[in-house]
């Protein structure tokens, strides 16, 4: 249940508009092709070209969200952005009349909105998915930034504590934990499970329990709450990260999409 | 005409208020016949252990001593001179608008009238507009009169504008070192009781639902019956399965109402000024449903059962409304029990200080992207530098940043010298004049949950240390459309609480 979560939209009222706008589109696609070959160049065709370079255009200016229309809240901002963004690829098929196009721009612009359309909704997933994650198995919560310093706070904290210590912990220590403890360790497993690898992680660090003297069990168990800790810095290094790129993926081909968009109009109203 | 220098002005009020903080010489003190109320034995100690919130402040005439509307920490007893009380013309019935905060606070949703009604486990008072007062116009205090005092302990905004009516020397008395006062002098205890008894109770009174509908005879009865109690922190007031004999209404500080669950205690609500409890335990003749404890210092009118069945007794519809009432307390006693997360909630508010907060900032981890669109706008907002920090208590998936929560009782308006953190009158917010803040940390060091933090200007001092100005959230002001950072959270993480809807925190919190 927990994983189609992601699938239930925020606001399922806009989803409905939107699959219904889409619908409306093909059927109207359906009806308009019985009555006449299809082509881009006009009727159908055309609006869907005209009004998928519209949207297309508008939906560019979602990163200056904050600067134009500043009374308007942001998250309806990111719902037409979302919504749009779907009925603009709908209507880029439309277009296209369902078809791959014969020609390198019209294949590059198909493919690109494509590639954008699919990336954005990869997009709303992650946005959905991680946060949930987070918020469910991690207890810590940590800014992006300073993840780092935190780590350093961390081995300090595990290099005063290990003071003292016996020389069976304080070798496993420098030799084994402290090289973990200070190098951050990414993985896309936290994808999946924000705990993925930690009772592994932490199996030699609690072995070490029997193999130290009674009064250096206390610090073994601080050791493990401050590795434990460092994992979750893990965790959100790695998903916050996510979080952060994978606008990577969406966002320079929409900026390319927009050129070739562009360029398009201009040839088609040129020649 | 000639226009006052803002800067003189701004002067004025900063040597004012330096000479507010000196505090009163014993000796002086000793003389006023204020302290004639203290028994002997235990007079030159309670003068020493007072003396730092007891400061002399000369008025001249036409000078205002307290403000309608404002915010004080302090009562005033007039050593000498005469001040006047002027109140607000205002027609017969018309109520002042309860101040508001900007944006408002932002529920994502609200519960139904039933359920609101269901939730209704104690008598509520009306919003925190002002203590009740007689519209008596205006009215002149000389030597020896207490003023101030009702706000203070209550935690109302004040219900009147005080001004020097000739030259006056007024006793400042800071809240602890009135209650101080009262708690070592029970004559003075007593007269500042009575003028309670006699200016405000009545009117108090009339609020209870209940009692609304009562003759004046009836009211001047119970008023004269009324018992008025104090409560330190922590303090017992009532537990639950004990025999219910009292009908408590709250004159001012916080009430933790809690019921007993398998052997642990679930917090409930809570019970500010104006709301009141015990009427639903002794229609039913039954032991008390719930226990009640003082989270702060909690000054509680106390009616006997007795008195208080004797009048409803008299009256069958009040008794039938009476009933109606408590049937709604035993549908919202048994939810509580049946909803521990609703009272876990209810709880983290209490001990997290939550449950002062008139705008509240909380952040929904499960749905935030950590993408900081939040910090930026805020930063957008105040000249580039954010005034709340994205870190804080975490409690469920909730965070709580550090982020000023506009308290209802804000400490950190108390010892300001130059005036510089205000509220408005007639709003919630809480802000800080940067050209006038010289950098003390008095606000900082007052927030009782850090979220006040000192900046420097980037300028230097004489002396080579950095200036530093007091930053804390002023909920956008001067932006038209209210806090930033709720309205720039592309994913609706981000919202803003009043915990004084405790229907609505729950709704929202789930």
């Amino acid at each position: 249940l927990r994983t189609l979560d992601v699938f239930t939209p925020k606001r399922p009222r806009n989803l409905v508009l939107s699959l219904a706008a889409c619908a409306l589109l093909c059927a109207a696609y359906a009806g308009s092709r019985r009555l006449a070959p299809w082509s881009p160049k006009h009727g159908l065709g055309l609006a869907c070209g005209v009004g998928a370079a519209l949207v297309f255009a508008a939906n560019a200016a979602h990163p200056l969200r904050h600067r134009l229309m500043r009374w308007v809240p942001t998250a309806p901002w990111l719902q037409a952005h979302v919504h749009l963004g779907l009925v603009a690829f709908a209507a880029v098929l439309v277009h296209s009349g369902f078809a791959w196009p014969d020609g390198e721009l019209g294949a590059g612009l198909l493919g690109l909105s494509a590639w954008t359309a699919l990336s954005g909704a990869l997009g709303v997933l992650l946005q959905k998915w991680i946060p949930a994650r987070i918020a469910d198995g991690l207890r810590v919560e940590a800014l992006y930034e300073r993840i780092p310093a935190l780590r350093e706070g961390l081995v300090a904290e595990a290099d005063a504590r290990v003071e003292g210590a016996g020389e069976v912990l304080l070798r496993f220590y420098r030799r084994e934990l402290r090289p973990l403890l200070s190098r951050p360790q990414p993985s896309w497993a936290f994808l999946f499970d924000v705990r993925a690898g930690r009772e592994q992680s932490l199996e030699p660090l609690r072995r070490t329990r029997a193999f130290v003297p009674p009064e250096d069990r206390e610090r073994v168990e601080d050791l493990v709450a401050l590795y434990t800790e460092k994992l979750e810095l893990d965790a959100h290094l790695s998903l916050q990260r996510t979080l952060r790129a994978w606008v990577v993926l969406h966002a320079p081909a929409a900026g390319v999409l927009l050129g070739l968009v562009a360029f398009h109009v201009w040839a088609w109203a040129w020649y | 005409v000639s226009v006052p220098d803002p800067r003189e002005e701004l002067r004025r009020r900063y040597e004012q208020r330096l000479e507010l903080l000196v505090p009163a010489e014993a000796r002086e003190l000793l003389a006023l016949p204020l302290f004639a109320k203290v028994p002997e034995k235990a007079r030159d100690k309670v003068v020493e252990k007072t003396r730092k919130y007891l400061h002399l402040v000369p008025f001249s005439p036409g000078e205002t001593v307290l403000r309608e509307g404002d915010f004080s920490d302090s009562a005033y007893y007039v050593v000498s001179g005469e001040v006047e009380v002027f109140l607000s013309p205002r027609a017969p019935g018309e109520r002042r608008p309860a101040p508001h905060v900007r944006g408002g606070p932002q529920p994502p949703r609200a519960t139904t009238e039933q359920e609101r009604r269901a939730a209704a486990m104690v008598g509520r008072g009306r919003a925190l507009a002002g203590f009740p007062v007689e519209p008596t116009g205006t009215a002149v205090l000389g030597p020896g009169e207490v003023f101030g005092e009702m706000g203070v302990l209550s935690r109302y905004p004040v219900s009147a504008t005080v001004r020097a009516r000739t030259p006056a020397r007024l006793l400042r008395i800071r809240l602890p070192g009135l209650r101080m006062l009262m708690a070592a002098a029970p004559e003075f205890r007593r007269a500042i009781d009575e003028r309670y008894r006699e200016r405000t109770l009545g009117l108090h009174l009339r609020r209870v639902g209940i009692l609304s509908e009562l003759s004046e005879a009836e009211i001047a009865a119970l008023r004269a019956k009324a018992e008025l109690l104090s409560f330190a922190p922590g303090e017992l007031i009532a537990k639950e399965g004990t025999p219910a004999t009292s009908f408590f209404l709250v004159r001012g500080g916080y009430v933790k109402l809690s019921v007993e669950v398998a052997g642990s205690d679930l917090a409930v609500t809570y019970l500010r000024a104006g709301d009141f409890a015990g009427e639903s335990a002794l229609v039913l003749d039954e032991r008390w449903p719930f226990t009640l404890q003082a989270v702060e210092s909690v000054e509680l009118v106390r009616l006997d059962g007795r008195d208080f069945q004797g009048f409803l007794s008299r009256s069958p519809q009040l008794h039938a409304r009476l009933w109606r009432e408590t049937l709604a307390r035993l549908k919202a006693r048994g939810k509580a029990a049946r909803d521990p997360v609703a009272s876990a909630y209810l709880q983290m508010a209490i001990e997290s200080g939550l449950i002062h907060g008139e705008s509240v900032l909380l952040i929904d981890l499960s749905t935030c992207t950590r993408c900081d669109d939040c910090v930026r706008a805020c930063a957008d907002t105040h000249g580039g530098q954010a005034v709340f920090v994205r870190e804080g208590p975490r409690y469920r998936n909730w965070l709580i940043p550090t982020s000023c929560y506009q308290c209802s009782d804000p400490v950190c308006m108390m010892d300001c010298p130059t005036g510089a953190i205000t509220r408005a009158v007639g709003t919630l917010e809480v802000t800080v004049d940067a050209s006038t803040c010289i950098g003390c940390s008095n606000c900082a060091n007052n927030c009782p949950w850090g979220n006040i933090v000192m900046v420097e200007t980037g300028e230097s001092r004489p002396d080579g240390r950095p200036v530093e100005v007091s930053s804390k959230c002023d909920l956008c002001a001067g932006r038209p459309h209210g806090p930033a950072c709720v309205r720039s959270c592309p994913h609706g993480s981000a919202v803003r609480l009043s915990f004084k809807d405790l229907d609505r925190v729950r709704a929202a919190l789930r």
